[in-house]
């Protein structure tokens, strides 16, 4: 809590001073806050997510957002007095769990100050208690002008050239580095590993600092996330549960998957070596591997099968029975009796707001 | 009847928006008593008929009446966990024809919707290919171009309904199916462009998204009739449908149609991706799963009347209109029972019939006032005809979410008001 209160102080002296204008710049704080997106709303309409929404934010003391369900660190930090400015939510979103230790907060922090800057201008601009903050807007646009054109002279305009060979001579040959940039795709025979590795110790509070927000501390899921762990000899049942060790066919999928899109709102952020670690994670989550100190890397990485590997087939649809009654259908006394109704819509109106979230649960999701 | 603004009827509920309907035919029925009356909105002079409207530019992309505000797609919060991996649905009780509007095309995101500046956009042709290539938006159009119109669906579209009725409403049910006319380059030549390898069998297109997402295509449809597009009737893509450039597999399940297409990679197997391994994959009674399940077979739908399309007429005349499609080419024939499956009548086909592309519908009725059962049952050119969901059930049993094309029955009650039943 010591660290905390240091940055309280400083965060009340800092908000005293008169006429503290931002220093950032909203409209690139806007991009920033993509970062933020998978978890925060801010704008017309926001709600709480995973996190609460952001609107008026400024001045907000900690944990009291209405209907967002805190940590208890961050209620108690509220209780203690912390209230949301410029430098409050600086200090914070430096280093999250430095200042909030115990907050549910799983973003790891900014690491730029113009980031920083940039994002609590763009917040700024959603909280009418930041005068300061307001004022910046409106000289903003003329200053985001200046960069985009300074940007536009500097890079090259694209033109369309033709080159010699192909049918139409149109495009240009792609760079070996352009060509590593993008293709970072894995197939089960292990085409594409990059070389590396990490253990699954390495791989547990990678997981617990980026993943387990969402997807749960022993990858159950939280709410409507993914469920990534358990649901072992569930597929014939009544609800089956798909996880990468009960459905999953390999385990190229997961490094695949993860290294180009997780974790979600913020892809692309970790190295080779923290997918590896976080792949050995979810093996020993699932059971597949039970040694904490296992290494996945790219040499033994092809060695390891999943278990329902074997239970996928092609698409045979074509020998369902219903598939062959081709020719004419029955147009006339086509059902002996007269039709019943055997089963009637279980949720009578879905206009957005008005079902009830329990009362919904166990309805099959869209994927 | 004197407020002669009228008021858009987003804020009715269905149920007051029936009753109103009700009442303005009681009214129109007792008009004959009053002959020298009139209607007011005939006898008095209105404003619109009296003022000067908007002039030209007032509306330099226009946009529907006010009094079709709630003509939108809309979502189903509790399905997904946040907005930004999610669907929302087609509208399509309030739409006529084969063609979606623009602005009314399902959404399905997987990392929300990527805004990117055409002149930033590139897209990429490695792998098994002679020169792994890099095109600018401007070098693709100039390669010749193609116009055609084809139906997208959503592989889990009908999924939330697989063990039977859930959702009230053709848009929650059905409405993650869209048709557009696109522009855009065939892969082929694109593909040719770069020179395939021989031992060259399997494509795989990239998004520039947030997900980056990907899945394999066998080499032979992507030479058949894939596209690059980078327009829909006739303007650009928008931008939660791949802006500025997606991949087009007609008849396929959406979910291979690539948005915001920046990569397409050759090899010689699949890459058994996410979304073709743990999701898009069917589960069957046994355990089995299928995968690369990617034809989207015949299916069709009653549109109106439905249950956010009552009847708000009474008995008399009625028109009975929907939606029919086929991944494997056109629809030839769509019948209509009123009795549940009992007795069938083939309906009107009104409109383009074009291969892979929604079809429009018609059966005009004398409806007599009296509860009914309507479903309708579409077949394609190969004579492939659509299942009960009993029979998909029976097949595949309980957990199969995708491809579920069976037939979908409305209760439309002797009041007018429309409910989703299944039925003996």
């Amino acid at each position: 809590m010591s660290k905390f209160l240091k940055a309280l102080c400083l965060g009340t002296a800092l908000a005293a001073l008169p006429g503290l204008a931002i220093a950032g710049d909203a409209a690139k704080g806007e991009k920033v806050f993509k970062k933020c997106a998978a978890c925060h709303a801010v704008g017309d309409g926001a709600r709480n997510k995973v996190g609460p929404q952001l609107n008026e934010v400024f001045g907000r003391t900690a944990g009291t957002a209405e209907d967002y369900k805190y940590s208890k660190a961050m209620i108690q930090a509220g209780a203690d007095g912390l209230v949301w400015n410029e430098s409050t939510i600086a200090a914070y979103l430096a280093k999250p769990k430095d200042m909030i230790k115990g907050t549910k907060m799983a973003f790891a922090g900014l690491k730029k100050q113009e980031d920083l800057d940039n994002v609590i201008a763009y917040l700024a601009s959603f909280s009418s208690a930041s005068p300061a903050a307001q004022d910046q807007s409106s000289a903003e646009p003329a200053a985001a002008e200046q960069t985009q054109t300074a940007d536009a002279s500097a890079a090259a305009a694209p033109v369309s050239a033709t080159r010699d060979g192909g049918v139409f001579g149109l495009g240009r040959e792609a760079t070996e580095d352009e060509i590593a940039a993008w293709d970072i795709d894995i197939r089960p025979d292990g085409t594409g590993l990059p070389v590396g590795s990490g253990t699954v110790a390495d791989g547990e509070p990678i997981y617990s600092e980026n993943c387990a927000v969402c997807h749960g501390d022993f990858g159950e899921g939280v709410g409507r996330w993914p469920v990534l762990a358990g649901g072992h000899d569930t597929l014939r049942e009544d609800r089956p549960e798909k996880t990468i060790g009960s459905y999953w066919p390999y385990l190229s999928t997961v490094y695949d998957y993860v290294r180009r899109a997780m974790p979600y709102g913020n892809a692309r952020s970790l190295s080779d070596d923290d997918v590896y670690a976080l792949t050995a994670y979810l093996l020993y989550l699932n059971d597949v591997v039970t040694d904490e100190d296992f290494e996945l890397s790219n040499e033994n990485f092809t060695d390891i099968h999943l278990p329902n590997e074997e239970n996928f087939i092609a698409d045979n649809r074509a020998d369902e029975e219903h598939y062959a009654q081709k020719g004419e259908p029955c147009m006339s006394d086509c059902k002996p009796n007269a039709v019943e109704i055997t089963m009637r819509a279980r949720i009578l109106d879905v206009t957005p707001g008005s079902v009830d979230d329990d009362e919904a649960a166990g309805v099959g999701g869209v994927d | 009847m004197s407020d002669t603004k009228g008021s858009p009827p987003q804020n009715l509920s269905r149920r007051s928006l029936l009753k109103a309907g009700l009442a303005a035919g009681a009214v129109a029925g007792s008009a004959g008593a009053a002959k020298a009356a009139g209607d007011p909105l005939i006898t008095e002079v209105q404003d619109w008929n009296r003022y000067l409207g908007d002039g030209v530019q007032a509306r330099p992309y226009g946009t529907p009446s006010e009094f079709e505000s709630h003509v939108v797609r809309r979502d189903v919060e509790w399905l997904t966990a946040s907005t930004e991996s999610s669907v929302n649905f087609t509208p399509l009780h309030e739409l006529d024809g084969i063609i979606t509007p623009n602005g009314l095309c399902f959404e399905r995101h997987h990392g929300g919707i990527s805004e990117i500046n055409p002149a930033d956009h590139r897209l990429m042709i490695n792998g098994l290919v002679d020169t792994p290539l890099v095109f600018t938006m401007e070098d693709l159009k100039r390669f010749p171009r193609e116009n055609r119109v084809y139906f997208l669906e959503c592989a889990a579209n009908s999924g939330m309904e697989w063990r039977g009725s859930q959702l009230n409403g053709c848009q929650y049910t059905h409405g993650m199916v869209h048709c557009v006319m696109y522009t855009g380059v065939p892969l082929k030549l694109i593909l040719e462009e770069a020179g395939i390898k021989t031992n060259a069998k399997w494509v795989m297109p990239e998004g520039a998204d947030a997900s980056a997402m990907t899945r394999s295509i066998p080499m032979e449809k992507a030479l058949d009739d894939c596209l690059i597009a980078f327009k829909m009737n006739g303007e650009a893509l928008r931008p939660e449908q791949g802006y500025p450039l997606r991949l087009v597999v007609p008849g396929w399940e959406g979910n291979m149609w690539v948005k915001w297409l920046r990569r397409i990679e050759v090899g010689d197997e699949p890459w058994h991706q996410r979304e073709e391994t743990s999701k898009y994959t069917d589960l069957l009674a046994s355990g089995k799963a299928r995968r690369f399940t990617w034809v989207m077979d015949a299916k069709s739908v009653i549109t109106s009347p439905s249950p956010q399309a009552p009847v708000t007429h009474g008995k008399g005349p009625m028109v009975i209109s929907g939606v029919a499609w086929s991944g494997n080419g056109r629809i030839t024939r769509v019948d209509v029972s009123i009795d549940g499956g009992r007795n069938w009548k083939t309906a009107r086909i009104d409109g383009p019939s074009l291969p892979k592309a929604l079809h429009r519908f018609y059966l005009d009725i004398d409806w007599d006032g009296s509860d009914l059962l309507i479903q309708s049952r579409a077949m394609d050119e190969n004579g492939y005809f659509q299942p009960t969901k009993n029979e998909l059930r029976a097949a595949r049993g309980e957990n199969s979410i995708y491809h579920n094309n069976g037939i979908q029955t409305w209760y439309v009650k002797a009041d007018g008001t429309v409910e989703n039943v299944e039925v003996s």
